[in-house]
């Protein structure tokens, strides 16, 4: 067996060990123990999210995307340290930049989409799961280390692209799978329109995550969905800007479902306070960024890469 | 142009530590944090923080900045979570009522009201101690740990040689990029352009930050060409790397160490018992006649 693969199984077998003996001694010792009481969870959620990432690295290993060289090297420094600086700066309390109906500015999030399409999945995840990681210890919000590889998904999943030979037709399974996400988290959201926006706050308002979702809030992944649609038909002909952001819709709907749906165990939310409270004003909202930010992006670096000739 | 953080060796209680051994330190005072809501449990890890602080050797005048902004931005989220009790509905389920102040005006049928609790109270308390003790601990880092030492540091702590030096990279294009926000933010203000006042619909205004964002994220790739090719010049990848400068650990850095695993073993171990959930005490309600 190859060693690489081998120490990879051991160290997470190793893990999976030390975490059935804390919850077995752990029950143990205190019979009525609950585990998201505690912050055991994160971690265990931080390891299932990479281990999603190496199957996937491990099942796709023979393309040349996951190759990391100089330049992708420079490039993931890059790409953390601007979604760091930019989610920093964009968090609300720098710049504190307006908000439509409950659906915030947080355009920082297009660096991690960009970054993964142009220069593959290694640097979208480390930009993603690193930016987000320096991002919040600059601002002081403290540890959420399963937001951080959600953020990483991200950057990981615009960059798979790479992967399939005839990217126009990933673009279309990319679609469909985007439009069932979608369907299904707006489907939750009327059958729960009343429940909070977790992750809302106008301080100016004083208002936190106690306001009920708005409409536009709760329709925003399929806002989102069909300007990424428009995007991707009206660049028909550009197939760099119509897969950015194709690729980047998925992205956005996987990282941030693997961060919400771990809060049901790591909060104790409900399914549907998750999906509806956490992930739709999270994603909705992202997608509009993806769907303006990430083709102005490609454009400026397609453009500027003529410049060089590189 | 890079831009540094502002290092420089002092007499410290940090710097007498081999960073490897100090960020261990670092991250399992952080992972511990988090096990605790009770201010019972945070003190210690307060005082921990304190201690540091105070043995940093970093005086006011070099980063009053960075402080008044962590302590602004902690005390203006902390007085929200008093008022309003967001966060902490995951945390209690009852809540004893010290006040409710109510203002002498309706909206559209609606009275603004603030209801005091002795739960929102020692959750914002709580949550006070808590994110001061992770983010003056974070901060303190930049200002402490030698940037030449970034990537062996890192190399030392069990990263592969490329991802150690896209850290050490990212550590330091940190306050560059910083800077280079806010060079073109003046630029832009200089033809008229008001981050303040963005106005239009919502996707008039993302449009809108593209004059800021765009700007500083293709001049950041532009520029990396230069450190590519000396990357590549010194034949970077190539063989496994050596870095300038070797890290040795001391037996206080093993102490250290030790210290860290027993922090964060006791913090598992009392939180797996039970303990550590947000405190309420008697003392606290009784005054109230709960």
């Amino acid at each position: 067996m190859d060693r690489k693969l081998l120490s990879v199984i051991i160290a997470l077998v190793a893990v999976l060990v030390l975490f059935l003996l804390v919850v077995w001694i752990g029950g143990t010792i205190n019979e009525s123990l609950k585990l998201d009481e505690t912050a055991l969870l994160r971690f265990v959620f931080v390891g299932l999210g990479l281990l999603i990432v190496f199957v996937v690295y491990w099942l796709t290993r023979s393309s040349g995307a996951w190759d990391v060289g100089t330049r992708e090297v420079v490039y993931m420094a890059i790409g953390a340290a601007l979604y760091a600086v930019f989610s920093y700066l964009f968090n609300g309390t720098v710049f504190a930049v307006p908000s439509v109906s409950q659906v915030a500015l947080r355009p920082a999030i297009a660096i991690p989409m960009f970054f993964g399409y142009a220069f593959g999945p290694t640097v979208g995840f480390f930009t993603g799961a690193v930016g987000n990681m320096f991002g919040d210890a600059l601002t002081g919000f403290g540890l959420s280390p399963q937001w951080s590889v959600g953020n990483g998904l991200i950057g990981m999943i615009a960059g798979m692209v790479a992967l399939f030979a005839d990217k126009k037709r990933s673009m279309n399974m990319v679609l469909i799978i985007s439009l069932v996400l979608a369907a299904i988290a707006t489907a939750l959201y009327f059958l729960n329109p009343t429940l909070a926006n977790m992750l809302y706050f106008a301080p100016g308002e004083g208002i936190f995550g106690d306001q009920a979702i708005t409409l536009f809030a709760g329709l925003s992944a399929v806002i989102g969905l069909v300007l990424v649609v428009i995007v991707r038909f009206a660049f028909g002909k550009n197939v760099d800007v119509a897969a950015a952001v194709t690729w980047s819709m998925l992205g956005n709907f996987i990282g941030l479902g693997f961060a919400a749906i771990s809060d049901i165990w790591i909060n104790g939310y409900t399914p549907a306070v998750a999906i509806v409270g956490e992930f739709l004003p999270a994603a909705g909202p992202n997608l509009i960024f993806a769907a303006i930010l990430v083709p102005i992006l490609v454009a400026a670096y397609t453009a500027a890469q003529r410049q060089a000739g590189r | 142009m890079l831009v540094t953080w502002r290092y420089r060796k002092r007499k410290s209680l940090i710097q007498s530590f081999d960073p490897r051994a100090w960020i261990i330190f670092y991250a399992c005072f952080l992972a511990s944090s988090l096990f605790f809501w009770d201010l019972r449990f945070l003190t210690p890890l307060l005082i921990i923080a304190l201690v540091v602080i105070f043995t940093s050797g970093i005086g006011w005048h070099e980063m009053y900045r960075a402080w008044l902004f962590i302590g602004g931005f902690i005390v203006f989220f902390s007085l929200l979570t008093f008022l309003t009790g967001r966060g902490g509905m995951e945390l209690y389920t009852e809540e004893h009522l010290i006040t409710s102040l109510s203002t002498p005006f309706t909206i559209f049928g609606w009275r603004p009201t603030l209801n005091i609790t002795v739960e929102r109270t020692f959750y914002a308390l709580s949550q006070l101690v808590r994110v001061f003790s992770i983010a003056s601990m974070t901060i303190l880092i930049p200002y402490s740990l030698n940037p030449a030492h970034y990537g062996v540091t890192f190399h030392g702590l069990g990263l592969p040689d490329k991802i150690a030096y896209a850290m050490d990279l990212t550590m330091r294009f940190i306050p560059t990029f910083g800077r280079d926000f806010q060079l073109t933010l003046d630029a832009q203000r200089a033809r008229g352009y008001e981050i303040e006042k963005l106005r239009g619909g919502l996707i008039a205004q993302v449009r809108k930050l593209a004059p800021l964002i765009v700007p500083v994220t293709i001049h950041a790739i532009v520029g990396s060409e230069d450190i590519i090719d000396a990357m590549d010049l010194r034949a970077f990848g190539i063989g496994p790397r050596t870095w300038l400068e070797q890290l040795h650990y001391r037996r206080r850095d093993y102490v250290l160490m030790a210290l860290a695993a027993l922090l964060l073993a006791v913090s598992v171990i009392v939180s797996l018992l039970g303990y550590g959930r947000l405190w309420t005490p008697e003392w606290a309600l009784r005054p109230f006649g709960f």
